[in-house]
């Protein structure tokens, strides 16, 4: 079998020039790109197309808050990474922490996550949720696209041949909401691809009923991550109530469509999202509502730029 | 296609002229002999290729080695030559946490990875620190045990 060539960049700019020049893979963790290229023991990894190791890129490994407030997280950074950075958000560090296992979070990339455009996919839920945007660079120049639109359909990425996936920013954070949700369901602890993930924020207006802002994302509902603003509206303006409850698990139960053990999946989801609602309406002291306590984190959420500056 | 790759490896600079996409495992156990780096499930899963990569635990089956090129790199073969490595080995030994000893050597890894970060862990931690880990002999409880008893002997020495 013929090899295919290699490219081992050492910085972004060199990176973006062999991507201007050639049609390569880049590749990062190797989570996704090395296990689904694999042969068997001994016998090395077999690419359709030149691969460009992309790893150690230390223009892609920062993560800071931009002078809008926003989180700037290199393309690179791992979940780990992002699990333990208190600069990123609440739902995001979340689902970086229940990624796969410790020794793959300490290899997977957000950008890869991203790019691999599965519909079980861990971080796309909260980046929908967040109304983040990608950054995608290239020798032209940087272009800025919604993650929900970057994400086109199932393993399909809007990406031109020589743009790269530099920077992934993040609007809004749980600072925004009063009450937050995320909760994965998988069939272990640890370990566990979604079986159904919801991600859910709610902020109330100051006479503390009418709900001005509802948000609610679910992964492994379809053929790509689903979020849909007018069954959000079917809240926002108005008060969380019985009927209005049902209204959003009825219309978000009907733009969901997932394909194995669809009855479980969408039980599921109608359960957590009256969960969420009808927690929120009592006001309760918690701002996390129904998170998997105390696993991996304690779900109460530490204030941004506490731990790491 | 061969590029010359060079890193740390247990604290010794080496380098290879090899193909970039080979996997991290192939080249320490066929080229450096670090046969103590097992392969279980091939796709990052089950931890039995465990390695530090920069002081973090990575699986060594889904890194290709270009991606090591002026990395460190620490196998079982290095951490065993080291005081807390000892100290891990012992306190399995003298725990029990050993049956066909396949995933030892990343229970191992992931057990100094653990201590080096929390030297005073909780049953729960330790369990989280292992759940990456997979044994198909024991049921973990024995190994759980053992990582009780490293970090109650290492003591001071998870602290440096």
């Amino acid at each position: 079998m013929e090899e295919v060539k290699c490219y081992l960049p050492k910085t972004l700019k060199e990176a973006l020039e062999i991507k201007a020049k050639v049609d390569v893979l880049p590749l990062a963790g190797g989570s996704d790109l090395m296990v689904s290229h694999k042969r068997t023991l001994g016998l090395t990894p077999v690419f359709e197309k030149p691969v460009m190791i992309i790893r150690n890129l230390p223009e892609l490994k920062r993560i800071y808050l931009n002078e809008k407030g926003e989180c700037c997280i290199g393309a690179g950074c791992t979940s780990a990474e992002i699990a333990e950075n208190t600069l990123c958000p609440w739902h995001l560090r979340q689902a970086a922490s229940r990624m796969g296992a410790i020794g793959l979070r300490n290899s997977a990339t957000i950008a890869g996550n991203l790019a691999n455009a599965s519909p079980k996919g861990d971080t796309p839920g909260p980046l929908y949720l967040l109304d983040a945007r990608v950054r995608l660079s290239s020798v032209r120049g940087d272009r800025e696209v919604l993650v929900s639109d970057f994400i086109v359909k199932y393993r399909t990425i809007d990406l031109l041949p020589d743009e790269l996936i530099t920077q992934i920013i993040v609007p809004l954070s749980e600072d925004d909401f009063d009450y937050i949700f995320w909760h994965k369901v998988g069939t272990r602890k640890a370990n566990a691809i979604s079986k159904i993930t919801l991600s859910q924020a709610i902020r109330f207006a100051p006479d503390g009923k009418t709900v001005e802002d509802f948000r609610l994302s679910a992964t492994s509902t379809g053929s790509k991550t689903n979020r849909s603003r007018d069954v959000e509206k079917l809240l926002i303006g108005r008060e969380i109530t019985d009927e209005t409850i049902e209204s959003v698990v009825e219309g978000f139960d009907r733009i969901i469509s997932p394909r194995a053990m669809p009855e479980f999946r969408r039980e599921a989801t109608r359960r957590m999202i009256r969960r969420f609602l009808s927690e929120a309406a009592k006001k309760p002291s918690s701002k996390v509502i129904d998170t998997y306590d105390g696993y991996h984190m304690t779900g109460a959420p530490v204030p941004r730029g506490e731990e790491n500056g | 296609m061969e590029s010359r790759i060079c890193f740390s490896l247990n604290g010794k600079d080496v380098s290879i002229t090899t193909d970039p996409l080979r996997r991290l495992i192939d080249v320490l156990r066929e080229d450096f002999d670090c046969k103590g780096v097992k392969e279980g499930c091939s796709e990052g899963e089950c931890g039995a290729c465990s390695i530090l990569l920069n002081g973090k635990m990575v699986t060594s089956c889904i890194i290709p080695v270009g991606a090591a090129d002026g990395q460190q790199i620490m196998t079982i073969e290095g951490i065993s030559a080291t005081e807390k490595g000892k100290v891990i080995i012992d306190a399995f030994a003298d725990g029990g946490a050993v049956q066909c000893g396949f995933c030892i050597p990343g229970m191992v890894i992931a057990t100094y990875y653990l201590l080096s970060n929390n030297p005073d862990p909780t049953e729960d931690e330790i369990r989280l620190g292992l759940s990456g880990n997979i044994c198909r002999c024991t049921g973990y409880d024995l190994i759980v045990e053992s990582v009780r008893l490293a970090a109650k002997r290492g003591g001071e020495l998870w602290k440096k």
